[in-house]
């Protein structure tokens, strides 16, 4: 479970300050949906940044299953995000000159010890699950949008995360494959994945099981 | 697959970028690969050429002098007790001492007078004309004064003589005349270019024969030597000839000597400075290049930091990177600077006194050296993208 209470978030730039953020406070439960709605620069994308880690708030706690994210280290840190945290984004952001297997197994792929069978055959099953079976060995430029998409998922499935961060994942999507690549994110929760997704198209963010919208920095609903 | 592929990969991402790359710091290695090798070879030539101005050492027997003066009159030295040197036990204590490599040449002598008789030739003062002979081992000789030029040859046998320019002048000698020494007719095999020494002015025989006449059977009274140590200072060489031959005085040319060690030494120290030159330069070229590589990859860096990939991860893949360019350029450079110089060098006739020979540890060392000095060359890159973080090469606000 992960709650945030009272986060803020100031930009500055060239001497004047942005409040992205204005005293937002959200929880999100084991296994639930949550999109977050918003018009362009009302700090939905800002709000997904702080929560998933790779943003620091100016103000606020957050705590993931009652452990504070201000409070750890640089090492605790890099933990969460390796095993509890999972990230799709608007650009699937898959490295060019590894396979679509090998960017499934990227997490494993964190130090000397080779990935192990059982890892590359679960990466294997990921990929099959998002439907790319047969494809395992292609580069990213011999795949289409929607099945580099699809890459990035079975990416951030591989962990067997707690939460899925996505930011726009149907950004870069036609409408058809947009609506396939939701299917596949409203499946996982099934299987107890919390996920928080942005989105700034409401026919999207009504799969969820909530919607939260934002303008100014703030939630309004 | 680990973290090892990341690097792997990449620099085969951008295959004319990375041949570049490695096209750049091979031809560094080729410089400092050749520039060494052209260095060793110049050293081993040089230290030949050197040894062709004779000996640097010389070795007398020990002796007393007592300084005559009286009345403000001056009378000089008068050597009191002429000793000589053994000649087995002096040969067989140099060729003890520790740094015997270093001496290229030990040329044992025996100084003496004799009367030379010269057919048709009567000195004023009778038909004999006295005349310093020096006994050598003729092998041992004409190594250590390889500058020599004799008209004629030099002997080959007991009865044969060389005779110095200016005694061959003074006595009106030339190669095939017969004179008489030591008792017997002996032949003139050579007379000796002026060489501005001694030796202009004695005759060379025989070691044993100049021995045996003299009554000084396996005696030696001066000895020369030619040794040169690189890696150590002449006196040590000294120093040790001293204790092998308590009986002996052992003096060095150190001018001689330092004159030479200081040909050697700069064409090394020269060599070395343009090596190091090359090397900084291609480890600029490859620090400027991975550090634009890291600037490229920011988001991509991003990525992996947001899966977990610690900071130290990040710093190691950017360092592997720059250790495999370094393997790849050492293991090509050494194989063609390698053959480049085998074929300048000998293009030039530079191998005819020292061979160069392909050593796969010296390929080996050259991969780790060069794989490390890549390496270091990284480091400033790699410590930038360990600090990139997520949020900045991923977030847009």
């Amino acid at each position: 479970m992960i709650e945030a209470f009272g986060i803020g978030k100031t930009f500055r730039s060239n001497g004047s300050e942005i409040h992205a953020l204005r005293d937002v406070s959200l929880s999100v439960r084991d296994g639930e949906f949550v999109s977050i709605a918003g018009r362009s620069g009302s700090g939905k994308t800002t709000l997904l940044n702080v929560l998933s880690t790779l943003m620091r708030p100016d103000s606020g706690t957050i705590r993931y299953d009652g452990r504070d994210a201000a409070s750890m280290d640089a090492r605790e840190l890099d933990a969460l995000r390796k095993n509890e945290i999972a990230m799709v984004f608007q650009f699937h952001y898959l490295l060019p000159y590894l396979t679509a297997i090998e960017n499934v197994a990227l997490p494993f792929m964190d130090s000397m010890i080779p990935v192990s069978r059982d890892r590359t055959d679960h990466a294997m099953r990921c990929l099959s699950r998002v439907g790319l079976k047969g494809k395992e060995h292609r580069l990213p430029g011999q795949l289409s949008g929607g099945e580099q998409q699809r890459v990035a998922i079975a990416r951030a499935l591989v962990t067997s995360a707690k939460i899925l961060f996505a930011d726009e994942p149907t950004g870069s999507l036609d409408k058809g494959t947009g609506r396939e690549i939701m299917e596949l994110i409203r499946g996982f929760t099934d299987d107890g994945l919390s996920v928080v997704m942005v989105t700034h198209d409401r026919e999207y963010a009504s799969v969820a099981d909530r919607v939260v919208s934002m303008e100014d920095g703030r939630i309004v609903v | 697959m680990n973290i090892l592929t990341i690097p792997f990969r990449n620099i085969r991402r951008k295959p004319a970028k990375t041949l570049l790359l490695l096209l750049v710091f091979t031809l560094g290695v080729v410089s400092i690969v050749s520039l060494v090798s052209f260095s060793r070879v110049a050293r081993h030539s040089l230290e030949q050429k050197l040894w062709a101005f004779g000996p640097n050492i010389l070795v007398f027997p020990k002796i007393e002098q007592i300084r005559l003066s009286y009345g403000g009159m001056n009378a000089g030295n008068v050597t009191t007790d002429v000793r000589f040197l053994d000649e087995r036990a002096v040969l067989a204590g140099i060729d003890a001492i520790p740094n015997r490599g270093n001496v290229r040449a030990v040329s044992p002598k025996l100084v003496t007078v004799a009367a030379m008789t010269v057919p048709g030739k009567a000195s004023a003062s009778g038909a004999d004309s006295n005349v310093g002979v020096v006994g050598v081992l003729w092998d041992r000789e004409k190594l250590i004064k390889n500058y020599w030029m004799p008209q004629g040859r030099y002997p080959e046998t007991e009865e044969e003589l060389l005779a110095g320019h200016a005694v061959a002048a003074r006595l009106g000698l030339k190669p095939g005349d017969r004179v008489g020494l030591f008792g017997r007719e002996m032949l003139v095999s050579g007379v000796l270019e002026p060489t501005g020494s001694d030796d202009d002015g004695v005759v060379f025989g025989n070691l044993a024969l100049v021995q045996e006449n003299a009554g000084r059977r396996g005696k030696l009274n001066f000895l020369e030597v030619a040794a040169i140590c690189a890696g150590c200072p002449i006196g040590d060489i000294v120093d040790q000839m001293r204790a092998a031959v308590p009986d002996a005085e052992i003096t060095a040319m150190m001018n001689v000597v330092e004159q030479r060690m200081y040909s050697l030494d700069f064409v090394s120290n020269l060599i070395l400075a343009v090596s190091l030159i090359i090397l900084f330069i291609a480890c600029a070229m490859v620090g400027l290049s991975m550090m634009s590589q890291v600037n490229d990859r920011k988001r991509e860096i991003g990525l992996l930091r947001s899966m977990g990939f610690s900071k130290g991860r990040v710093f190691q893949i950017v360092c592997f990177e720059g250790f495999l360019l370094g393997v790849a350029a050492g293991g090509i450079g050494y194989t063609i600077g390698f053959v480049a110089s085998e074929k300048i060098l000998g293009a030039l006739r530079m191998l005819e006194d020292a061979s160069l020979t392909f050593e796969p540890a010296h390929l080996a060392i050259a991969c780790g050296v060069f794989g490390l000095v890549s390496t270091a060359s990284s480091l400033l890159p790699a410590w930038k993208a360990s600090r990139i973080e997520p949020s900045e090469a991923l977030v847009s606000i």
